[in-house]
C-alpha cells in the first residue's frame, strides 16, 4: 500500500506533492514519531467508533421502524457493529502496521453507506413527487448512510496513519495523513450539516437550539479546510477549542433531542412511539464522532509538520 | 352562590359537566393545555358597558375577540358551546364526539335540502374549527373580483394583495404546516411548518394527479408537524374532524382564544345569545343570552355577530323591532339570503393494496388544478380535491346513505374498509337569492324560533359537481381503483346570508364588516362572504377578522366608532 501510495504521488503536479518531496528532505523533515502516528490512529479509532456507535442505534432505530421490510436493512447494523469493534481494538491496539481485519471492517463500512445511500435514493425517486422536499423529509434519509461510510473512512485514515515506516511525516496516498483527514473530516462535516440542516428544516427550528448544528459545525469545517491547505506548523488553537466545542455539541444534542422527544405527546412516559416519532437520539454524536477526527488531524499536523 | 358555583367547576372535587355547567367564569377560565388546569380571566359585570359583545367565538368572532383584547378594548364574547380541555374532554369516539355539532332543530327545505350538523356547523367555544379538517388554503386572487375578472357571482371590496398579507398573519397564528413550494397563485411565503408525510390515501391522489399530468401538493393544515408550545406534534390519531384530544389541531380554542384571555378577553360558554338589542336611536345596546337557565342583558358600545351563515341571519332576523321590522342590518333585504354551501361530492374505490385512509388527518393531499385552471370548463367557479379518511362509523353511514348498501352488501362491502381509498370536492356554489335562512314558527329549547334553511342547486352547481365527479373517476382509473362509486349528494361549509359590499343597496356590511344600517353592528364569520370560491373557508373567515380588528382599531382612532 505504501509503495502504490509513494508511486501515486509522481502524478501529483500540484502543491502537496512538492510537500511530499520536501518532506523527504532531512532538514526539513519533522523527527520520526512512530509513537505520535500511532496515537493519531487510535483517535481516529475512537473517531470511528463513535460514528459508528451513532450509526448502530440510529440505523437499528429506523429500520425498526421501518419493519426491516427489506433484509438489506439489517446491513447497517452488522456493519456499524463490525466498525464498533474494530475501532474498539484499534483503540486499544499500541501497535504500528495496518490491521488486515480492520482494514476490510471499515472498507465494508465505507462500501455498505455507499450502497446504503444508492438505496435510499432509490427510495426516495420512486415515489410520487421524485424528489421533492417532501419526500427528502420523509422518505428514507439520504444522509444518514454517509455516516456509516465516514466511519469507515475514519478507520481506513487510521490504518494508514499506522502503516507509515520511519521516516517523514505520516502519508496517505502520498499525501501528508493531518492534512488528508482534515480534508476528509472536513467534508464529512459539511454532508452531515446538509442532513442535520434538512431534518431541522422539516421541523421547522421550532426551537433556537436546532441552529446550533448548522452553525457551529460548519465553522469547524471551514476551519479544518483552512487547516488542510494552510501552513502546517502553526498551532491553530482557536481550531482546536472549536473541534472540541463541535465535539461537546454532538454529546449535548442528544440532550436537546431528549427533549424533543419529552415535547411529543405523552413525553417519556410514551418512550416506545417518542423514541421513534421524536428527533433521533443516536443522530447528533455524528458530529462528535467527526470533530475527534478532526482533532486527531490537527494532532497529526501538530506533530509532524510537513513544511 | 359564589361557592356553589366553585363546587359546580370542580374545584373541590366534582366532577364538572362542561355541557351543561359553564366552566368560564368567576374570574378563570379552562386552560386548554392541561388536565383540570385554569387560567386567569377578567371578568365584566353585566351593566359594564363593554367595547365589544361578541356573538361567536369561531374562527371569524374569536379571531376578532383576541384581536381586538389585544387592541385594548374591552370584550365580551359569547358562545352557546361548551368550553373543552381537549385533553380530558375528548373521546375516540365518533358518536361520543358529535357533541361538538350544533345539532339543535333546524328545519331543511328546498330541491337539495341541507344535511346540517357535522361539516358545517359547530357549538363549541372554538366554533366548528375545534373538528374543522384543518385545511386552510388561500382564495385564487381572482375570486375576489369574481364578477369583474370572472363573470360571475359578485365582486368583494377587499383586494386579493391586502388579503395576501392577512392570510400570511393567520398561517403564521396558526403555525400552519404546508408544502416548501405552493404550485398555484401567486407567490406566498413559506408556510410556518413543514408539510405532513403521507399516508397511503393521499399518495393516491397524488398518482391519480401525476398520472392526469395535473399538480397535486400536500395540503397545508392546521396541524402542527413539530413541537409548538404546549402543541405537540400530529401524533396521526386520525379523529381531526371529531375534535383532536392531543391539541396538536390548531383551532381557534386553542390558538386565538387563550391569546384573548391574556390580553383581557371575557369568554363566556353556554351562553346563547337570542336578540341584540336596539335603541330608539338606532344603535345596538347589548345582547340578551341565555345562560344557566335565565336570560341575561351584556351591554355593549358595539356588538359583532359571528355566528354563521345560519345563525347570524337568524339572530339577526329575530332582533326584529318596530324600527328594523325585517331584522337587523337588512334594509338591502338580503339578510338570511344568497346562502352558499360549498359541493362535497366524492368518488370511492377499492385499491389492491392496503391503504387504512383513517392514519393521519382525512386529507393529506390536494389538487386547487380546477380552481387555477379555467380552460375545459362549462361552469364558472372551481373546485379543489383531496384525499379522505373516513372513520368507521362515517364510512358504515355513507355505505348504507349515499352507497345504498344495507344487509349483507353492506357487511362485505365494509369488510374492505382498509383498502377504501376516496377522492372528495370542496366545490364553489353560486350564490342564489332563493337560497337562505328565515325564521320558521317553531321554537327551540330557548323559545328562539328556530332556522328553515332553503337549498337548492343552479344548473352551474350540477354542472360543477358534474365535471368534479368525472374527473376524479379518471383519476381512480388511472391508479387502478376497482368498484368506483360516486357519492353525488354532499355539500360542506356555508357561507353569504350577510355579505360584504360597496354598495348598501346590494349588501348588508362594508369591506369592514360594519353594517350599513346600524353603525355599532359588525357581522364577522362566513355570512360575509359575496362568493365561496373552491376551497375551504376557515383561512379567509380569520383573515377577514385580523383586518375587521385592524380597521376597527384604525377607525376608533380617527373617532370614527
Amino acid at each position: 500500500m505504501r509503495l502504490r501510495s509513494r508511486r501515486s504521488v509522481q502524478h501529483f503536479a500540484n502543491p502537496l506533492a512538492a510537500l511530499d518531496r520536501q518532506a523527504g528532505d532531512p532538514l526539513l523533515t519533522a523527527r520520526l514519531d512512530r509513537g505520535s502516528a500511532v496515537r493519531a490512529a487510535q483517535r481516529l479509532n475512537r473517531a470511528a467508533g463513535t460514528l459508528a456507535i451513532a450509526v448502530l442505534f440510529d440505523s437499528a432505530m429506523e429500520h425498526y421502524r421501518g419493519s426491516f421490510h427489506n433484509r438489506a436493512m439489517y446491513t447497517p447494523l452488522v456493519s456499524a457493529s463490525l466498525s464498533l469493534l474494530a475501532s474498539a481494538h484499534g483503540t486499544a491496539d499500541p501497535r504500528s502496521g495496518a490491521h488486515k481485519l480492520r482494514d476490510g471492517i471499515y472498507a465494508f463500512a465505507g462500501l455498505a453507506g455507499i450502497a446504503g445511500t444508492a438505496f435510499h435514493v432509490y427510495n426516495i425517486g420512486k415515489r410520487p413527487g421524485g424528489f421533492s422536499w417532501l419526500n427528502l423529509f420523509y422518505s428514507a434519509p439520504i444522509g444518514a448512510p454517509m455516516a456509516l461510510s465516514l466511519s469507515g473512512m475514519l478507520g481506513f485514515l487510521s490504518e494508514r496513519v499506522r502503516d507509515n515506516p520511519p521516516g517523514p511525516p505520516p502519508l496517505i496516498f502520498g499525501l501528508p495523513a493531518g492534512r488528508v483527514t482534515a480534508a476528509m473530516t472536513s467534508a464529512g462535516l459539511l454532508g452531515t450539516v446538509g442532513e442535520a440542516g434538512l431534518l431541522h428544516f422539516r421541523g421547522a427550528y421550532h426551537d433556537p437550539a436546532m441552529f446550533l448544528p448548522v452553525s457551529v459545525p460548519p465553522l469547524a469545517a471551514a476551519l479544518l479546510a483552512e487547516s488542510a491547505v494552510g501552513r502546517s506548523r502553526v498551532r491553530r488553537r482557536f481550531t482546536t477549542w472549536w473541534l472540541r466545542f463541535t465535539a461537546l455539541l454532538g454529546f449535548a444534542g442528544v440532550g436537546f433531542h431528549s427533549l424533543g422527544v419529552a415535547r411529543n405527546m405523552g413525553g417519556w412516559r410514551n418512550w416506545s412511539q417518542n423514541l421513534l416519532n421524536g428527533p433521533p437520539l443516536p443522530a447528533p454524536p455524528s458530529f462528535t464522532g467527526l470533530a475527534l477526527a478532526g482533532l486527531a488531524a490537527l494532532g497529526l499536523m501538530e506533530d509532524h509538520p510537513d513544511e | 352562590m359564589a361557592t356553589t358555583t366553585r363546587k359546580r367547576c370542580g374545584r373541590t372535587g366534582v366532577s364538572d359537566d362542561p355541557q351543561h355547567v359553564p366552566r368560564a367564569r368567576d374570574g378563570r377560565a379552562p386552560d386548554v393545555f392541561r388536565h383540570g388546569g385554569w387560567v386567569p380571566m377578567r371578568c365584566y359585570g353585566e351593566n359594564d358597558e363593554v367595547d365589544f359583545a361578541i356573538v361567536g367565538t369561531g374562527a371569524g368572532g374569536g379571531t376578532l375577540a383576541c384581536r381586538l383584547a389585544e387592541a385594548g378594548f374591552s370584550v365580551v364574547a359569547l358562545d352557546a358551546g361548551p368550553y373543552w380541555r381537549p385533553l380530558e374532554d375528548f373521546a375516540s369516539d365518533e358518536h361520543e364526539q358529535t357533541k361538538l355539532y350544533w345539532t339543535d332543530e333546524r328545519i331543511v327545505d328546498g330541491e337539495n335540502p341541507l344535511q346540517l350538523g357535522s361539516n358545517n356547523s359547530g357549538k363549541s367555544v372554538g366554533g366548528s374549527t375545534v373538528h374543522f379538517a384543518m385545511v386552510s388554503l388561500r382564495f385564487r386572487p381572482e375570486w375576489f373580483k369574481a364578477r369583474s375578472k370572472l363573470g360571475y357571482g359578485a365582486d368583494w371590496p377587499l383586494d386579493w394583495r391586502e388579503m395576501w398579507d392577512y392570510y400570511t398573519e393567520v398561517e403564521q397564528a396558526l403555525k400552519i404546516s404546508g408544502p416548501v413550494r405552493y404550485p398555484w397563485g401567486p407567490k406566498r411565503p413559506r408556510y410556518p411548518y413543514r408539510p405532513h408525510e403521507l399516508n397511503a390515501a393521499a399518495l393516491v391522489l397524488a398518482q391519480g394527479a401525476e398520472a392526469m399530468g395535473i399538480d397535486w401538493t400536500p395540503t397545508p393544515l392546521a396541524t402542527v408537524s413539530a413541537p409548538r408550545g404546549l402543541s405537540p406534534p400530529c401524533v396521526y390519531r386520525g379523529f381531526c374532524t371529531l375534535g383532536c384530544s392531543t391539541n396538536a389541531k390548531q383551532s381557534v380554542l386553542i390558538t386565538w382564544l387563550p391569546r384573548a384571555l391574556a390580553a383581557g378577553a371575557e369568554i363566556r360558554d353556554l351562553a346563547m345569545v337570542g336578540r341584540v338589542e336596539v335603541n330608539e336611536a338606532g344603535l345596538a345596546t347589548g345582547v340578551h343570552y341565555h345562560r344557566e337557565g335565565a336570560w341575561h342583558f351584556q351591554r355593549a358600545r358595539n356588538v359583532v355577530v359571528a355566528g354563521y351563515a345560519i345563525e347570524t341571519p337568524r339572530l339577526l332576523l329575530n332582533s326584529a323591532t318596530a324600527r328594523y321590522p325585517d331584522g337587523l342590518a337588512n334594509s338591502s333585504g338580503l339578510v338570511g339570503k344568497n346562502l352558499m354551501a360549498q359541493s362535497n361530492q366524492a368518488v370511492w374505490g377499492l385499491m389492491e393494496d392496503e391503504i387504512r385512509a383513517y392514519k393521519g388527518p382525512p386529507s393529506l393531499s390536494m389538487t386547487e388544478h380546477w380552481n387555477y385552471q379555467d380552460r375545459g370548463k362549462d361552469f364558472f367557479g372551481g373546485y379543489c380535491y383531496m384525499s379522505q379518511g373516513p372513520l368507521p362509523a362515517l364510512w358504515a353511514t355513507t355505505q348504507a346513505g349515499a352507497h345504498g348498501l344495507w344487509g349483507d352488501a353492506l357487511m362485505r362491502d365494509m369488510e374492505k374498509y382498509n383498502h377504501q381509498v376516496g377522492l372528495k370536492i370542496v366545490g364553489e356554489m353560486l350564490p342564489q337569492k332563493r337560497n337562505r335562512v328565515t325564521l320558521a314558527d317553531e321554537k327551540d329549547q330557548y323559545g328562539l324560533p328556530i332556522a328553515r334553511v332553503t337549498y337548492s342547486w343552479c344548473d352551474n352547481d350540477k354542472r360543477l359537481i358534474e365535471h368534479s365527479l368525472r374527473f376524479m373517476t379518471q383519476a381512480l382509473e388511472a391508479v387502478d381503483a376497482r368498484d368506483i362509486w360516486r357519492q353525488e349528494d354532499d355539500t360542506c361549509h356555508l357561507n353569504g346570508t350577510a355579505r360584504m359590499g360597496d354598495d348598501p343597496r346590494t349588501s348588508v356590511v362594508n369591506a369592514d364588516c360594519r353594517s350599513w344600517d346600524i353603525s355599532n353592528l359588525w357581522i364577522c364569520d362566513g355570512s360575509v362572504f359575496p362568493t365561496v370560491g373552491g376551497v375551504n373557508p376557515s383561512l379567509t373567515i380569520q383573515a377577514i377578522a385580523c383586518r375587521t380588528a385592524d380597521r376597527i382599531r384604525a377607525l376608533a382612532a380617527r373617532g370614527e366608532l
